[in-house]
């Protein structure tokens, strides 16, 4: 059963990536960008990392992929101009890293056994909502705390930047 | 767990202050009128009690909040100095025309610059990489934003679009780094990363790498060569009571910060044989690449600065080079060496400060930042001037001032601990320094002011302000024994 899950969202997450590199329009590519971090998110939790895939689904499939939506959409891009139009040194790095992650995966699927490895009890109790939920609000409670004054500072600021008109005496 | 996380809360005062009137500023300015500068007095009220809280941590020796944060000596001595500086930055920002059309906004101002000081209280107390990211992306927001507050004026803007392109890309590379640190040695507290190296790692190629990686992010903040291209834009654009509270409290926060860090775990605590010396890792000799950055900086930022018309640009050039020598405190690995570094930056605190507030009464005055326009200013303003003259004498490093004494001490750790090669770059640098800071004196007193001589009138209160930063910097140039005594009792590092 959980071979054929792993079939199922591997292949959801392969063809929905192929999609997303060779779709016309940016809003479907977009689209298949969700559909790609929920199959992804399916993955997690085949490997009992429940917290990484509510995760998974809550901030990038959620926020940043509707973020992105959003930008596409108030910024009207229209046809996406042909990448390979000019050869230039950008497009020649950017095969070359690519070279390199593909020649990566490829040795890692080197060391394939064929089947999925077990799960020593403790690695599943690490990846627990309640375990990551304990943890942060007893170990790591100051660095969360910190984290929300960092965000208020971050609003703020990006408030006032984006403001167009000063309200002030002088004008 | 709870009794740890309770009693924490005893010794987190200074910072919880400082978050309540980061709170309270939003709401006064929500509620107040916003033309007068009520909100000032009402932030400078919250400094004032938060200095008072970290006053009376002196002596204390714990860590906090489960290993995240120390509070010892070294870090009270960081946090009395920030708190003086930012005390001072919000008495320049009272007296400042530069940030009169923006009066609406003070809120934002003071709510930004407390978000900035919560985040240098962090950096200099913690011992977690986790905090230390945290605190230092903390302060690099809040001053992203603030040089880029008087956004109207366009080299604001773009110093600002400047630094959070530079600050983001280094920042990230500094995440990497600590990534990698948490990977080889399994541990985000700075004692087990500590004890993980001291047992030995597998991959001491990916342990150089991190190092090399963290380096970058705090190098970007400190503002040291070749990672200070952004400063002298920023400096440039940034309000200058901003400009001030960069080249002082960031980079003074960030010293600290990494003085602790490698202090904590890179060092060989197994093999101490003389007390005072502190013997680094085999082969992980990271301070002969921070000596070779400290020298760089002292000169690549005194011979740059030479060439400056505006003021602002000529300071931030030298407090890159004030960089450089802060570094060559820490790159010697003794205790007189982070002695020296902390009388060094606590008289650098007095005289650059100094130099910022009267280039900002000129500017105020006359709306100039440009040296040539400062000719004929010596019989103008014939106090100011003088008081300028001697925080510029003290930046070089001459007596009877309180730079003399933070550069004699920096220069004799230097030489006890045999950089000799260092300090004599630091002392041919520093003669090249009296260039372009005597620049200024023969501008104010040996030209003629063409034209215009009604002498300028500055109100009794910026004249107060002028003497608490003028006496401090006279004083200790000549009475400095209570700051070096405070200095040595701030050595002590938790768990060291």
């Amino acid at each position: 059963m959980i071979t054929y899950l792993f079939l199922f969202f591997a292949l959801l997450a392969l063809g929905t990536a192929i999609l997303v590199v060779t779709n016309k329009s940016t809003v479907n590519s977009a689209l298949a960008l969700v559909f790609h971090m929920l199959s992804i998110a399916g993955l997690y939790l085949l490997l009992r990392a429940q917290f990484l895939a509510v995760v998974q689904v809550l901030v990038y499939a959620g926020a940043i992929v509707v973020l992105f939506l959003f930008v596409i959409m108030l910024l009207n891009l229209e046809k996406e101009e042909n990448l390979f139009a000019e050869f230039s040194f950008k497009h020649a790095a950017a095969f070359f890293a690519g070279i390199a992650v593909l020649a990566q995966l490829l040795y890692a699927l080197g060391s394939w056994t064929g089947v999925l490895p077990e799960f020593a009890d403790q690695m599943i109790a690490i990846g627990t909502v309640e375990a990551i939920g304990d943890e942060l609000f007893t170990t790591y409670l100051l660095p969360f705390e910190v984290t929300a004054i960092l965000l208020t500072a971050a609003v703020v600021g990006a408030l006032m930047i984006a403001q167009r008109k000063l309200k002030s005496r002088d004008q | 767990m709870v009794e740890n996380i309770l009693n924490s809360i005893g010794h987190f005062y200074p910072e919880i202050s400082i978050v309540v009137t980061l709170c309270v500023v939003i709401i006064a300015d929500l509620l107040l009128k916003r033309e007068n500068h009520t909100i000032s007095w009402i932030f400078l009220a919250g400094l004032t009690v938060t200095g008072l809280l970290v006053l009376q941590q002196t002596g204390l020796n714990t860590s906090i909040f489960h290993d995240m944060a120390a509070v010892d000596p070294f870090a009270v001595f960081f946090k009395v100095i920030l708190i003086i500086a930012s005390l001072f930055i919000v008495l320049f920002s009272i007296n400042s025309r530069e940030l009169d059309p923006y009066k609406s906004r003070l809120g934002e101002y003071y709510m930004l610059i407390a978000g900035m000081i919560l985040g240098m209280f962090l950096m200099v107390g913690s011992t977690n990489l986790l905090l230390i990211y945290l605190a230092f992306e903390m302060t690099s927001i809040c001053s992203y934003v603030l040089a880029g507050f008087t956004k109207r004026a366009l080299k604001s803007a773009e110093g600002s679009i400047k630094y959070i392109m530079y600050g983001a890309v280094s920042s990230g590379i500094m995440l990497y780094g600590i990534s990698l640190l948490i990977g080889i040695t399994a541990a985000t507290d700075i004692y087990g990363v500590n004890a993980s190296l001291a047992a030995g790692i597998d991959q001491p190629m990916i342990l150089y790498i991190a190092i090399l990686m963290i380096i970058v992010g705090i190098g970007f903040k400190i503002a040291v060569v070749p990672f200070h291209f952004w400063a002298p834009d920023v400096y440039e654009g940034a309000p200058i009571t901003i400009t001030a509270f960069l080249a002082v409290a960031s980079k003074i926060a960030a010293v600290a910060l990494m003085i602790r860090l490698f202090k904590v775990s890179f060092m060989d605590t197994a093999s101490v044989q003389i007390i005072g010396d502190w013997p680094i890792f085999e082969g992980l000799n990271w301070n002969m690449l921070l000596a070779f950055m400290a020298a760089l900086a002292m000169i690549a930022g005194n011979l740059t600065a030479l060439k400056q018309d505006n003021i602002k640009r000529m300071l931030a050039y030298s407090s890159i080079a004030h960089a450089g020598y802060i570094l060559m405190g820490f790159v010697v690995l003794t205790d007189e060496g982070i002695t020296a570094i902390m009388i060094y930056v606590f008289m650098y605190l007095f005289m650059n400060l100094g130099a910022f507030y009267v280039a900002m009464l000129f500017s105020n005055k006359l709306n100039t930042e440009s040296i040539e326009k400062y000719k004929g200013l010596g019989f103008r303003a014939p106090m100011e001037c003088i008081a300028m003259t001697v925080f510029l004498i003290a930046l070089t490093g001459l007596p009877p001032t309180a730079g003399f004494i933070a550069k004699l001490y920096i220069f004799g750790a230097a030489i006890s601990a045999g950089w000799i090669w260092l300090v004599l770059i630091a002392g041919i640098t520093t003669v090249i320094s009296l260039f372009y800071y005597i620049r200024v004196v023969k501008n104010m007193f040996f030209f003629k002011s063409d034209g215009i001589s009604e002498p300028l009138v500055f109100d009794a209160g910026s004249k107060v302000i002028l003497f608490m930063l003028l006496i401090p910097v006279l004083l200790f140039g000549i009475y400095f024994t209570p700051i070096i005594e405070f200095a040595r009792y701030s050595l002590k590092m938790f768990g060291m």
